[in-house]
């Protein structure tokens, strides 16, 4: 009996091994490498800012990562029967797909928004660029006082959170800067559009021709300075015989409104005196009548209408003259000259002779021209 | 009799155990530890990081949304408490690590304005001195944008006022740059007359 029973336990162990062998092979554990590879895309996503450019891939890829790792931590040994599917496995590769789509659907977006960034910002500095030259030709750069550096700040500001990957906070910067830039634009066609204006260079060309009219009837000397050409010119008989390179007021492409402005005046003077050595700080100096009868009645009309600071007077003591030191002569609207040059010009020129200062001899001068090139350059 | 009472209390227990509740409080918990890193300044020092917290509570409540749209035996609210869960683990993370990069550039923006307040200071006492004359017009500019210079330190620290210390790093930045660079325009004016000792004089009022 006993021997009879003896192989039982035997086949019981047999089938238990193989059952237990069987359970080993079919308990569900994630492989590693493809653990891995998706912990990898979680980072790539992170580096790429997933968030930001794929939001909707991001964030189908967060719901499955996190749901199939929560379930590699709750149930990490699973046991399936063998002709069952691992779906662990099928779950871990559907995140995987999930996250390859979700990095390159942002670093492609990021990319965009990089070379957009990058556009902007290149733009804005070659707009910078020619907008400074141009003031510079045109002498404006004071007429706009803060702004200019406030806008240079914004363009490094983008500039440098481009360098740091922030394209957006970049863009930002890029677009307001450009703003700002169109908003000086504007300002400068405000006061310098006459520059521009056929009327008003046609009244400017009349009085330039008055004067040298009055040369050529009186067989004498007369003045005329261009304040875009930054030049003086002598007419001796109705001809050019002369001209000369000047420096104008620190603000001396404006209209002079009142005293202070730093403004050279427009208009048709006289010289009521002449100031010789000894009888001025600038070596040698010719007096004009400013303010003349139009001056007043400018400043008059613009006190009533309140554009003027309060206090404000209308100046005088505009000249054209030299200096013992010209690089440390202070210019507040006059016309400064070298002073072998006045020195021609003091003994040419008679009391009582006309001056006419004028912003430009014609419709093409530097400033309309710089004018013109700026607002090509506006982004509207 | 036994077997009546078991038969009577099972279709109490299924109920019970079937009609699964939603996690409230975990949701709860959860939004509370996102805002938590909102105020810890996530959304701007670790903004990936932030976006992941707030993805997962939003997959969480969209996932609680389908399973009560579902027949109150089938609910099952395990894949919405997995995502909470993490929500809520990953955003203690995110505190400590948010407020630690506050902190860097908090430290890194401090030092920028400290920079750019003394970069400021040097470029005005400059200014003081700059020579006038010719280049008058020049000088003028130059005051501007010391001036305007000046008038922008006022919005670095309104940046850092607002704790947005990227912005206030990069705004002190560029004014030290652009400071210097005056500074250096203003020197070169002043080696230029250096020399001139003429008289000084003003016309044309």
């Amino acid at each position: 009996m006993m021997s009879h029973s003896r192989p039982v336990p035997r086949r019981i162990s047999l089938a238990a091994l193989v059952l237990v062998l069987g359970m080993a092979a079919c308990v569900q554990k994630a492989p590693p490498e493809l653990v891995q590879a998706v912990e990898t895309l979680d980072r790539e996503l992170t580096a790429a800012q997933g968030a930001e450019f794929a939001p909707e891939e991001y964030a189908k890829f967060v719901e499955h990562w996190t749901a199939v790792r929560g379930r590699m931590l709750a149930e990490p040994d699973v046991i399936r029967l063998p002709w069952e599917p691992n779906r662990l496995v099928a779950d871990l590769i559907k995140v995987q797909e999930q996250g390859v789509l979700a990095v390159s659907t942002a670093t492609q977006r990021r990319e965009a928004e990089r070379q957009q960034a990058e556009a902007r910002l290149t733009q804005l500095e070659e707009r910078l660029q020619t907008f400074t030259g141009n003031l510079d030709t045109m002498g404006g750069r004071v007429v706009l006082g803060q702004r200019p550096v406030e806008t240079e700040l914004l363009a490094k500001q983008a500039r440098s959170f481009f360098e740091q990957g922030q394209f957006v906070r970049s863009q930002r910067a890029s677009q307001q800067a450009a703003k700002l830039l169109d908003r000086q634009i504007e300002r400068l066609g405000a006061e310098l559009g006459r520059y521009a204006d056929e009327r008003r260079v046609t009244a400017w060309r009349n009085m330039v021709a008055q004067t040298v009219t009055w040369s050529y009837r009186h067989h004498s000397a007369a003045i005329v300075v261009s304040k875009a050409d930054r030049r003086l010119f002598v007419y001796r008989n109705g001809k050019a015989v002369a001209s000369y390179p000047v420096s104008l007021g620190y603000n001396g492409i404006l209209e002079k409104r009142y005293q202070g402005d730093g403004a050279t005046p427009e208009g048709q003077y006289r010289i009521v005196r002449k100031r010789d050595r000894g009888d001025t700080k600038f070596h040698r100096a010719l007096l004009l009548d400013y303010p003349n009868n139009q001056d007043r009645r400018r400043f008059l009309q613009a006190r009533a209408a309140g554009t003027l600071p309060p206090n404000a007077s209308i100046g005088g003591q505009i000249e054209i003259h030299g200096g013992e030191n010209r690089a440390l002569s202070e210019t507040l609207g006059c016309v400064q000259l070298e002073n072998r040059q006045i020195d021609v010009l003091f003994d040419l020129i008679e009391e009582g002779a006309p001056v006419t200062i004028v912003g430009a001899l014609g419709l093409s001068n530097a400033i309309s021209l710089a004018l013109a090139e700026l607002e090509q350059t506006e982004e509207g | 009799m036994k077997h009546w009472i078991m038969l009577g209390l099972a279709p109490l227990f299924l109920l019970t155990v079937a009609c699964a509740k939603a996690p409230t409080d975990k949701l709860t918990a959860a939004e509370q530890a996102v805002n938590d890193a909102r105020t810890a300044g996530a959304p701007a020092y670790l903004a990936e990081d932030f976006a992941k917290l707030e993805s997962l509570v939003a997959n969480a409540k969209k996932e609680i949304a389908e399973e009560e749209g579902k027949f109150a035996f089938l609910r099952d609210y395990e894949k919405a408490e997995q995502l909470l869960a993490s929500a809520k683990a990953d955003a203690a993370k995110v505190v400590i690590e948010a407020a630690k990069k506050k902190e860097e550039a908090k430290v890194a923006a401090v030092l920028a304005q400290q920079e750019a307040q003394a970069s400021v200071k040097t470029t005005q006492a400059l200014v003081a001195k700059a020579p006038v004359g010719k280049d008058r017009a020049a000088v003028e500019a130059i005051k501007a944008d010391a001036e305007g210079l000046a008038a922008s330190l006022a919005e670095v620290q309104a940046a850092m006022d607002a704790e947005d210390y990227l912005t206030a790093q990069t705004k002190a930045k560029a004014i030290q740059d652009k400071s210097q660079a005056v500074a250096k325009e203003i020197q070169g004016a002043l080696a230029k007359v250096a020399g001139a000792k003429g008289k000084q004089g003003k016309t044309g009022k």
